[in-house]
């Protein structure tokens, strides 16, 4: 009884929340602060099953609408508060790298970053700092994605594109194979990181998900093409940065061509979210066709070493995964 | 009231100069004031011998100087603002007695205006270099701009402490791109030479040398308001000696019309108020006489002539197009764009990547401040066109983004012998990775992945040259070959009539194939059967195992 009614109140804020992010103009701020009180009110509530569940998944797998399934995917693998604490301040790291629009699927949906801050909003994070270190020129990385303009309104987001080496501190990597130290963005080491990448092909790591996105967070991502082996670097590079969850767009995937496209993009429809990257990486392998051809993670080579070297679990079968629709 | 005019006016310069971004919305003139200086377009006029649609807002400006007399030089003219302001800082306590060749230096602004009118004649560009607009557009371009901006983050970085601490996320993290331009030193020498002749006379160029000056001089005769003594006047000279022309005779009762730019000064300082401006029709008369020499005048046209012979009969003619300079998209076909650029540097402050930078030496003298692209440094932002937008007499023609797409720049080469995936085997695909257009691809050569240009699907933006990690000289060069520079008609219907394809789509990646001796699960991959390279479609993209 409280399940079916917490569902139908869940979906009426959904749609409210779709609605705030796709028009945020019109919304007052006191409707923010309600809509806002409702769903921590909510996530307190909770739905039983789902709360349950949030115990075991590994992966939440949602189809549906970029925000909704996004919202969904989040409760589904256990609620943001999971992963996000009160006060805290979170990074979220999506691909915004390439300044083209999201139809391109080269950079993550805007409404799914804009729904992932708004839960961490929720969650009570202090700020929410949504940063790449794009490739092309910066203010027309944030202009194409869109992904400035569905966190404009959102009190507390900021949307930032770190250009300049100032921004970025050495870190050692103890375990690295191939890299023993790394610029960060100074901003990941006191704060909770979630990585929230899309789906696209990569002429060079066959795959760009969540472990590949986390180049977007270091000053020179170049070397990893020239200098050393680009697979082994990404596995030591994930030994170091470790996002709390990673939220996979797979709405689209942009089936080849990739990073930069243009590509052959496929609509998975598709949110998947988890804590361990290297299960997120291989579910997002198997969800299309890459380059024309079906590929499961083993078969990508940084998610297998990431996996040897015992960053995560990359047999999707051994994984708990909870499927659904919003 | 003129002061605040002149002000206002050099906000209105500096507020347009700010817009001319890529952001700019299309109704926003950023090229205004370039666009109502008559002598930038005559002089690109009868240079190019081409009627330019937008030289004709210079009409405005020809109009009211008729109407009204030389009074753009007070009110509108934002180097005389600056000039009027610096010399304020600099020189208003200095005794400048007036120079003795003051009537001779006088005519030189015209003898400068009819060299460069002649050069025009002969099809060179000149009157770039000292018509105030154009001449305070680069100064703004090449010095104001990258210093305000260095200034700023300097600002930035000492407040950064306190926002962060604070806790403004957005103030803590701002940094703004710094512009960078070859010809900042040259800019910044001369426009200080030219204050620093302010020490001699008070507005010395707008005396001297300024052509427009010259130019709006000829036209305000006709103008209705002009300078007239009542019988009040005890002649103490204060008018003489306030005014900052030097328009002021000897008599004070009789005014060397066309210098006098109607800033009233005179009328402020008399102790008798005998000085008054009413409009009159009285004509022209003795107000418009100007003494140039017939010798003034043939030597003039000479200069111009040879002006003309010595920056267009050498080898830089002749090797127009044969050069490796790459020029901005849509620009003119080089003769005519090199006779229409008006080197104000507009393009080049409006780009967004910084790529477009001026010329020094590399076409000539007739080349100097032309913008070329440096695509080692930055590429041609795909999704901008401002610089033919901000053109005021389109030397770059203006063009939506699809058509700017078509209108092909250059053509990327690979160089094998320094290519880090041809010359050393190593696993490089960075130019792939950020090209546009997917115009790079990889194939199957030699047992290995490499890549290769294919030239219809590349328009030269130049990111792979950028980003190409060798040292030194890239590997993939952008050059001049396949160039596409129109006068007229589009660029798109071009491209299609060239067999080119600059659309997004997959391309053949599909194609990739691996093989780059990753030793990871390598027994697996021994035990199997290895295809012929030949034959991609049963390889794997790289990356995959």
């Amino acid at each position: 009884m409280s399940s079916g009614f917490g569902k139908s109140l869940r979906n009426l804020l959904f749609e409210r929340q779709q609605i705030m992010v796709e028009n945020s103009g019109g919304i007052s701020r006191r409707q923010f602060l309600k809509a806002t009180a409702a769903g921590v009110a909510i996530g307190l509530a909770g739905d039983p099953s789902l709360l349950h569940a949030a115990e075991e998944v590994d992966l939440a797998v949602i189809t549906g609408e970029p925000a909704a399934a996004t919202r969904k995917a989040l409760e589904a693998i256990g609620g943001i508060s999971r992963f996000v604490k009160k006060g805290e301040r979170v990074v979220i790291k999506p691909n915004m790298s390439f300044a083209k629009t999201p139809d391109f699927a080269a950079t993550t949906h805007p409404l799914v970053v804009a729904a992932v801050a708004q839960a961490c909003l929720e969650a009570g994070a202090r700020e929410v700092l949504v940063l790449d270190h794009t490739l092309q020129r910066a203010e027309l990385c944030l202009e194409r994605t869109g992904i400035r303009d569905a966190c404009r309104n959102m009190p507390g987001v900021h949307v930032l594109a770190l250009q300049d080496r100032k921004f970025f501190q050495e870190i050692r990597i103890p375990s690295g194979r191939v890299l023993d130290r790394v610029e960060v963005m100074k901003d990941i080491l006191d704060s909770a990181l979630i990585s929230v990448p899309v789906a696209k092909s990569h002429s060079a790591t066959g795959v760009s998900l969540g472990l590949k996105g986390l180049m977007g967070l270091i000053w020179d991502r170049e070397s990893f093409h020239f200098k050393f082996n680009i697979n082994h670097g990404i596995a030591d590079l994930a030994t170091a940065i470790k996002p709390r969850l990673t939220v996979l767009d797979a709405t689209r995937a942009m089936a080849s061509g990739g990073p930069g496209g243009p590509g052959d993009v496929k609509k998975p429809n598709l949110i998947i979210a988890g804590a361990d990257p290297v299960a997120v990486d291989s579910y997002g392998v198997g969800i299309v066709p890459w380059y024309g051809r079906t590929f499961n993670g083993r078969q990508v080579e940084h998610l297998l070493i990431a996996h040897q070297r015992g960053l995560g679990n990359i047999d999707v079968e051994k994984l708990k995964i909870t499927k659904g629709a919003a | 009231m003129k002061k605040t005019i002149q002000t206002l006016s050099l906000l209105l310069f500096s507020a347009l100069f700010v817009f001319a971004t890529y952001r700019m919305p299309d109704w926003i003139p950023a090229d205004l004031y370039l666009r109502i200086d008559p002598l930038l377009g005559i002089n690109a006029v009868i240079a190019s011998r081409e009627v330019i649609a937008r030289v004709l807002w210079s009409l405005l400006l020809v109009g009211a100087t008729l109407a009204v007399g030389r009074f753009f030089c007070a009110y509108v003219c934002p180097l005389g603002a600056s000039i009027d302001g610096l010399d304020y800082l600099f020189f208003r306590k200095k005794k400048r007695p007036g120079l003795k060749t003051d009537s001779s230096l006088r005519r030189w602004k015209y003898f400068l205006l009819i060299v460069m009118m002649t050069a025009a004649l002969t099809g060179v560009s000149l009157v770039y270099f000292l018509d105030p607009i154009a001449f305070l557009t680069r100064f703004y371009t090449f010095v104001l701009h990258p210093l305000a901006i260095a200034v700023l983050n300097l600002f930035l970085d000492l407040l950064r402490p306190l926002s962060r601490g604070l806790g403004w996320v957005g103030l803590s993290h701002l940094h703004y791109p710094q512009p960078v331009y070859y010809m900042t030193a040259v800019t910044l020498a001369i426009f200080g030479a030219m204050i620093a002749l302010g020490r001699l006379a008070p507005r010395f160029w707008c005396r001297y040398l300024c052509p427009l000056g010259a130019f709006l001089s000829l036209l305000s005769p006709l103008g209705v308001f002009k300078r007239r003594v009542s019988e009040a006047c005890n002649r103490c000279m204060a008018c003489q000696k306030g005014c900052p022309m030097g328009a002021i005779d000897d008599d004070p009762v009789k005014t060397r019309g066309p210098e006098c730019i109607q800033c009233r000064g005179c009328a402020g300082v008399c102790p008798e108020k005998a000085i008054s401006f009413p409009a009159s029709f009285s004509g022209i008369g003795e107000y418009s006489r100007i003494d140039i020499s017939r010798r003034g005048f043939v030597a003039s046209l000479a200069g111009g002539v040879s002006f003309g012979f010595v920056a267009l009969q050498n080898p830089f003619t002749l090797l127009q197009g044969k050069r490796q300079l790459i020029r901005p998209p849509g620009a003119l076909p080089e003769t005519a764009f090199l006779r229409t650029c008006i080197r104000c540097g507009e393009c080049m402050k409006s780009c967004v990547t910084n790529t477009l930078q001026p010329c020094l030496w590399e076409s000539g003298v007739i080349g100097l401040w032309t913008p070329k692209l440096e695509l080692r440094m930055a590429a041609c932002e795909p999704n901008c066109n401002v610089c033919g937008k901000v053109c005021p007499t389109q030397a770059i023609r203006s063009l939506s983004l699809d058509e700017k797409t078509h209108a092909r720049i250059g053509t990327a080469v690979l160089r094998k012998e320094t290519c880090l995936v041809w010359a050393q085997d190593k696993m490089c695909l960075i130019c792939d990775e950020i090209c546009p257009y997917n115009a790079i691809v990889f194939r199957p050569i030699d047992g290995y992945r490499r890549p290769v240009v294919i030239p219809s699907r590349c328009n030269g933006c130049g990111y792979c040259e950028q980003r190409c990690p060798v040292k030194g000289e890239s590997a993939i060069v952008v050059v001049t070959d396949g160039e596409i520079r129109l006068k007229e008609g589009s660029y798109i219907a071009e491209a299609k009539k060239l067999q080119l394809e600059f659309r997004p789509d997959p391309g053949d990646d599909r194609f990739v194939i691996e093989e780059s001796g990753f030793k990871v699960d390598q027994e697996r991959r021994e035990g199997e059967k290895r295809p012929p390279a030949d034959n991609p479609a049963l390889q794997k993209p790289r990356g995959f195992l």
